[in-house]
């Protein structure tokens, strides 16, 4: 018990990525005794084995992937941008969750994202279509006669919005955002990532950013979040095109409830899951938790 | 049958690069998709007449007019894709009897003349009678958006009908049709009914004569049967002609057997096909050429005369006053300073079938009569994408110049400025952020001001406001395309600032040329 309490203070204490690597080697150490995490933060090298740590720490690919599931996992390819501009989910940490899908013997995973750019170049130029179709991903277009009014009847800023029908009748859901700067919602993580799958003029929930959030995660629930910080934008998002505002960190989070991992992702910024209004607002709802001393944060040096 | 074989293939080959002219994520198409119109010697000769260029790929142009001198107008009977259409609708209908021929021949030189004057004085019509131009121009705007309508509006009803096997099967149809012959999303054109409709009236003009518009009204005809006149591959009977009459009823160009014209002749080989008695033959005759097309030199004087008459009708508008710009004429990217670009547009249309996002639409009398279906951006049906450079490749006369991806993002096509009666935050105390998300510069030409402002009620309210950057912004136009309010924009696009043009400017440190 002492060591879980241990690793929560650290956790609570660390922020910047620097002592993270420093601290690493003690984590490692007790990582074999620790009950399982909240969230995963795995730093190192490779983006395959980073992206393998992180899930096989949180539980598993197995624990979230079921023999014959159809799995939509979802990453941000909103825009005509490269992998290093950082302004789409990092390729490769997609293809790397498709292998995870297929070796817990999924049926078929699809990767799709409604984009904000032209949809065939930010398919392209991320290099996310052609990544998940080599790791055996189905990758399609959006298709618009494909979204279905789906009712929120808890929800306060949005009531009903239209839906892709292939996240509804996905048996998993796995969320695959980027840790990004954004100019609303301060940074753009897991949260806001599910816009991506909303129909329909999305650009007004921007009026109510933070409610219509957390309105959203009422119904969309994924079974794994992965955060890709491989390279994050700090500057300029959520598009980016600045190569001097991306900071490359080589780390990905790993977590079951979304709101940690924004909370999370949020102090890779210097900020706290309190400053992002749709993380308050979800973890007020008791959507998830964003107080990171009351969550076990295990930390990994792949 | 070697004929219909080749034409078949030629027009298949059209149609498979007409498909291909359209993004693939990448800047690059793969495909040569200007090849026809590279070929056009028609287009070659008023580009340079009017642009004083000649275009860039000039090779198979070159070769036409040298297998045009050779052979005559086989471009026209075996090649032309516009040609081929024609000989399909002329043959719904049953022919019986000799054939109606109205000898209106001289028509097409006249109008050739007419549109080369033109040219000459920096009017570029040439393109609105162009075969080439007119067919990419008119399949474009008019008939390939009509053709994705209804396929995609049937995918549509079956999908919603949810017939079990029956939608499962449409699925399966529509993701084959997608991956063919349906654009990645469906295309939408101001004018596209006008120009389906008239393209329609074109191809009807052949159950009236067959080759209508190839006989009478062609000017790239006219011009390959100028260039083939003299052709030394001819037509010739021999004795065993009983003057029966079936070759003159069968022939496509509507001549009679004794006034046969290497001119008007499309070298269908129609009439060697039908001879019963087998006494029709092309080869290599050296013989005085026939008597050419009777023209008429009154004719020529005025149709020339009017070609270059027409830049003083044309020109003298408040559009040409360099100091009065439209700002709604918003021209592609690297597109020449308005005069020069009209001078060589020739309205084929290429550049708005490649645009990643529709935005390249046709004008109507914007850019005056002159400038009749020349692309213009409008920002509310598509914004300019920031990394392509396509519309620039498929121009086939330079002018929209190709500009390197680095050249493309520096860019400007016009400024945004916002509509403060409009845009949420600022009018409306409403956070909306929408165009500074999307915009593409990399140091964002959209900025916020954070202000402090009150509600009805006296509440205070900080409000992020957006603000245009005048250096950096390239008048893209996606915060227009994206702005939330659908039917006016709180942002619009004007061409002020364009880079092609020394007048249409606002900062004093913008000096482009």
């Amino acid at each position: 018990m002492e060591r879980r309490a241990f690793l929560r203070n650290s956790a609570g204490a660390l922020g910047g990525l620097a002592a993270l690597e420093a601290f690493s080697p003690l984590f490692n150490l007790n990582a074999a005794q620790a009950a399982r995490p909240d969230l995963a933060v795995v730093h190192g090298a490779s983006i395959d084995k980073i992206v393998r740590a992180a899930v096989d720490a949180i539980g598993g690919i197995k624990r979230f992937i079921s023999k014959g599931d159809v799995v939509v996992i979802k990453p941000n390819i909103g825009w005509d941008r490269t992998p290093e501009q950082a302004a789409n989910t990092n390729p490769e940490v997609v293809s790397t969750l498709v292998k995870l899908c297929f070796e817990a013997s999924a049926k078929k995973v699809k990767v799709f994202d409604r984009t904000c750019d032209d949809s065939r170049r930010c398919y392209v130029q991320s290099g996310i279509e052609a990544a998940a179709k080599a790791a055996g991903a189905e990758v399609s277009h959006i298709d618009d006669k494909k979204f279905r009014e789906v009712s929120i009847p808890n929800g306060t800023a949005i009531k009903s919005w239209p839906i892709y029908t292939d996240i509804l009748e996905a048996d998993k859901l796995i969320n695959a955002p980027i840790a990004k700067h954004h100019g609303r919602g301060k940074l753009t993580m897991a949260l806001k990532n599910w816009m991506g799958v909303m129909g329909n003029d999305r650009g007004r929930i921007h009026q109510n950013l933070e409610a219509a959030l957390a309105d959203l995660a009422l119904i969309i629930k994924p079974c794994l979040t992965v955060l890709d910080a491989v390279r994050i934008l700090t500057a300029h998002g959520p598009k980016g095109g600045d190569l001097n505002d991306v900071k490359r960190l080589d780390t990905v989070i790993a977590g079951v409830d979304q709101v940690a991992v924004d909370a999370y992702g949020a102090t890779l910024f210097g900020l706290k899951g309190e400053d992002l209004g749709y993380v308050k607002e979800s973890a007020d709802r008791g959507l998830g938790k964003m107080d990171l001393s009351k969550l076990n944060i295990k930390k990994i040096e792949a | 049958m070697p004929r219909i074989i080749t034409q078949t293939l030629f027009l298949l080959l059209f149609f498979f690069l007409f498909l291909q002219t359209e993004s693939k994520g990448t800047d690059k198409l793969g495909y040569p998709v200007e090849l026809f119109l590279e070929m056009d010697p028609l287009v070659a000769l008023s580009t340079f007449l009017s642009g004083r260029s000649w275009p860039e790929h000039i090779g198979l142009c070159l070769l036409v007019i040298a297998i045009t001198a050779v052979l005559g107008r086989v471009f026209c009977g075996w090649v032309c894709p516009l040609g081929t259409l024609h000989n399909m609708m002329g043959a719904i209908k049953k022919w019986k009897g000799p054939q109606r021929v109205r000898n209106w021949f001289h028509a097409k030189y006249l109008l050739l003349i007419f549109l080369l004057s033109g040219s000459l004085v920096g009017i570029q019509l040439t393109g609105v009678f162009d075969p080439i131009s007119l067919l990419i121009r008119h399949l474009t705007i008019g008939v390939y958006p009509a053709f994705n309508y209804s396929a995609n509006g049937t995918m549509d009803f079956v999908y919603r009908t949810d017939v079990g096997l029956l939608t499962s099967a449409s699925d399966w149809i529509y993701d084959v049709l997608k991956k063919t012959v349906l654009a990645f999303q469906q295309p939408y054109f101001a004018q596209g009914a006008l120009l389906s409709l008239l393209f329609l009236v074109i191809l009807l003009l052949n159950l009236s004569e067959r080759r209508f518009w190839c006989r009478y009204l062609c000017p790239l005809g006219a011009l390959l049967g100028f260039l083939g006149r003299l052709a030394p591959f001819k037509r010739k009977t021999s004795k065993d002609c009983n003057s029966c009459g079936l070759c003159d009823q069968k022939c496509q160009g509507g001549i009679k057997t004794e006034a046969w014209k290497a001119s008007e002749c499309l070298y269908c080989m129609s009439c060697g096909d039908e001879c019963p008695k087998k006494a029709v033959a092309f080869g290599f005759y050296v013989k005085p050429a026939e008597e050419s097309v009777e023209i008429g030199r009154r004719n020529v004087l005025l149709a020339g005369g009017a070609g270059l008459a027409s830049v003083a009708v044309s020109r003298a508008t408040p559009l040409f006053n360099p100091t009065r710009p439209n700002p709604n004429l918003i021209r592609p990217p690297g597109a020449l300073p308005e005069p020069e670009f009209l001078a060589r547009c020739v309205k084929c249309g290429a550049c708005m079938k490649v645009c990643t996002t529709n935005a390249l639409q046709p004008t109507f009398l914007e850019a005056g009569l002159e400038g009749l279906w020349s692309p213009v951006v409008v920002p509310r049906v598509g914004y300019c994408e920031f990394n392509c450079t396509l519309c620039g490749q498929v121009c086939p006369t330079g002018a929209i110049q190709l500009l390197t991806p680095a050249q493309k993002r520096e860019w400007r096509i016009g400024t945004a400025m916002f509509d403060l009666n409009r845009c949420l935050p600022h009018a409306h105390n409403t956070p909306c952020i929408v165009c500074e998300e999307v915009c593409p510069t990399p140091k964002k030409s959209i900025w916020f001001k954070e202000v402090l402002v009150q509600d009805r009620n006296g509440q205070e309210l900080l409000v992020q406001q957006p603000r245009v950057d005048l250096k950096n912004c390239t008048g893209c136009g996606i915060c227009v395309t994206k702005c939330p309010l659908v039917d006016a924009p709180g942002v619009r696009i004007t061409s002020i600032g364009e880079t092609r043009s020394k007048k249409n400017q606002i900062l004093l440190s913008n000096n482009y040329y």
